[in-house]
């Protein structure tokens, strides 16, 4: 097991949060622009913030990778629930590459915007609309790896569980809770719109609360796997396979 | 075997809670009613329902404190905020 | 794991408490979490962000009252009642099915369960109906305000329920087993409790949404 490595995944959790939340603010994107708003309105948002905007853009670029190494921390340790059969950690870890093409792409988008300001106002509101909706609407990757999460979870049949149960019940509460923002596609509006209570503010505090206990749940799980390694057993051979049934029975 | 299934306290607390959805159910759709008192019982009546549903059904007679706590407060809370809000605005 | 009568939390089907508090553990944390930790922190999650949906709806009710008055007046207050009774008869089958287990009642309790189910269906076939009921007059989502939140806080429900359909298929499953030990009666009272939140939070929802005036 390379500690180290774990290590410096586990903790760029918090670093891809609080870079990604610096660009945020230094783009002035927190509030997101309403998309009831003119394309008047947002061709001036580009047009006056224009060099602000260009550099908090480039900070959440960064912050789009950073996100990665922590999916793959993830996937080390559901391979240490699954045994020798990899699915849902390859889920999660193909996922981990998705929410970076999530971040990075709508924050190229907003880049072009912002780098002929002075351009169409609808075209302008058009790669607005166009960064805006995936960037809040595209719910299925982070909900199927929670599932993941949840369901390797579930039937982990050892004795010396890798994840304790709740965190697969928070998972699938966070899964809940990333759905509205798919509604936003209906509303210019109101709490499901894009900048919304529900499909931004909410999902934004869930993402955020996902990754404070993830990080919770992949430090005590690296250092129980460091204990385990170091006390001699076999990592293998400890793990009770659990059949595939509905209900695992407990040694 | 069957009936003595049912000669329980939730049974009980069931047919009391279905005779008070018919009651709530006449006092929301009773127009002449007044609207305010009767939103106040509506509200009232269906947080309470949330208790004993808590209580009874879910089992947290016999859970740890926090727990009967969390639920019990989660009603409150909301049935009072919501009243509130009802109250105050509109 | 003792064989023969499992027994069941104080104070329920009177039965003695099988869970006595050690002097560390004292008074306080005393008791029978029904299910596990876990699934607490999933339905109270959800209580917790329904609550949010309801106190939003009130907020833009006080904005619009009349508005919210005017268009609940074309909801059916008569399927969304049915819909309350039918939910909470459930509960009772899905309570009666656990207790059934506990008490070894092999043939009852998957009866019991499949009851609920059929409850549950019931339900959705009269929510499809007033759906589609809406759909035919033209009213939508993006109608007004009232029906937005209609539509969704019903349908959020709705796809609550149709998750809790599917637990109490699992529920039918494990009643259906010959041998229940500790793990079985943890999962059953875990997946009841979900389905207990699923008909609490109708019994809010219909009224706030089909009476309040």
């Amino acid at each position: 097991m390379n500690r180290k490595a774990q290590m410096v995944c586990l903790w760029s959790a918090p670093a891809f949060m609080i870079v990604f939340l610096i660009g945020f603010l230094i783009a002035g994107l927190l509030p997101p622009p309403s998309p009831h708003s003119s394309a008047i309105k947002i061709a001036h948002f580009y047009a006056n913030h224009t060099n602000a905007i260009r550099l908090g853009l480039l900070v959440m670029l960064l912050a789009g990778a950073m996100s990665v190494p922590f999916n793959c921390l993830i996937g080390v340790h559901l391979k240490r629930i699954e045994g020798r059969s990899h699915v849902l950690a390859y889920t999660v870890v193909a996922m981990g590459a998705v929410n970076c093409i999530l971040i990075c792409m709508p924050v190229m988008i907003m880049t072009a915007a912002a780098f002929r300001p002075l351009r169409d106002p609808n075209l302008t509101q058009t790669l607005n609309d166009l960064a805006w909706i995936p960037f809040v609407m595209v719910f299925p990757p982070a909900v199927i790896q929670n599932l993941c999460i949840a369901f390797a979870t579930f039937t982990d049949g050892s004795r010396k569980p890798v994840f304790p149960r709740w965190v697969a019940y928070f998972n699938l509460w966070c899964s809940f809770l990333f759905l509205p923002a798919g509604l936003l596609t209906f509303f210019k509006t109101g709490p499901f719109a894009w900048n919304g209570l529900l499909s931004f503010w909410v999902a934004l505090t869930v993402f955020g609360s996902w990754y404070f206990v993830m990080f919770y749940a992949l430090r005590e799980a690296i250092k129980s796997q460091a204990a385990d390694e170091a006390a001699g057993a076999e990592p293998a051979t400890e793990r009770v396979v659990p059949p595939v049934t509905a209900v695992p029975q407990h040694a | 075997m069957v009936v003595s299934l049912f000669r329980q306290r939730v049974t009980l607390v069931w047919l009391g809670l279905v005779c008070v959805t018919g009651v709530s159910w006449w006092l929301g759709t009773d127009h002449s009613a007044a609207h305010k008192l009767a939103t106040i019982v509506v509200l009232g009546v269906a947080f309470t329902k949330v208790r004993f549903v808590g209580m009874y059904f879910m089992e947290l007679r016999g859970a740890p404190l926090p727990l009967k706590l969390i639920f019990q407060g989660w009603c409150v809370v909301v049935c009072t905020t919501l009243l509130i809000m009802y109250l105050v605005g509109g | 794991m003792s064989s023969g009568e499992f027994t069941a939390p104080a104070g329920i089907d009177g039965a003695a408490s099988d869970a006595a508090p050690t002097p560390r553990q004292g008074r306080t944390f005393a008791g029978h979490v029904p299910g596990e930790v876990g699934v607490w922190v999933l339905i109270l999650g959800d209580m917790t962000v329904f609550a949010l949906f309801f106190g939003v709806f009130m907020h833009y009710r006080d904005h619009a009252p009349a508005l919210f008055r005017h268009s609940q007046a074309t909801l059916n207050q008569t399927f969304g009642a049915v819909n309350t009774l039918l939910l909470l008869t459930s509960s009772l089958f899905v309570v009666l099915g656990v207790s059934a287990v506990r008490k070894r009642m092999r043939t009852v309790a998957p009866k019991l369960f499949l009851l609920a189910l059929c409850c549950g269906l019931a339900f959705s076939v009269i929510k499809v109906l007033e759906y589609s009921a809406k759909a035919r007059h033209g009213i939508g989502l993006n109608t007004n305000d009232f029906y937005m939140y209609y539509f969704i806080l019903t349908g959020i429900h709705f796809f609550h329920l149709i998750i809790g359909m599917g637990v109490l298929v699992f529920l039918w499953r494990l009643s259906l087993k010959p041998d229940v030990g500790t793990k079985q009666i943890q999962y059953l009272e875990a997946g009841a409790s979900y389905w207990h939140m699923v008909d609490l939070l109708w019994i809010v929802l219909f009224p706030l949404i089909y009476l309040v005036k």
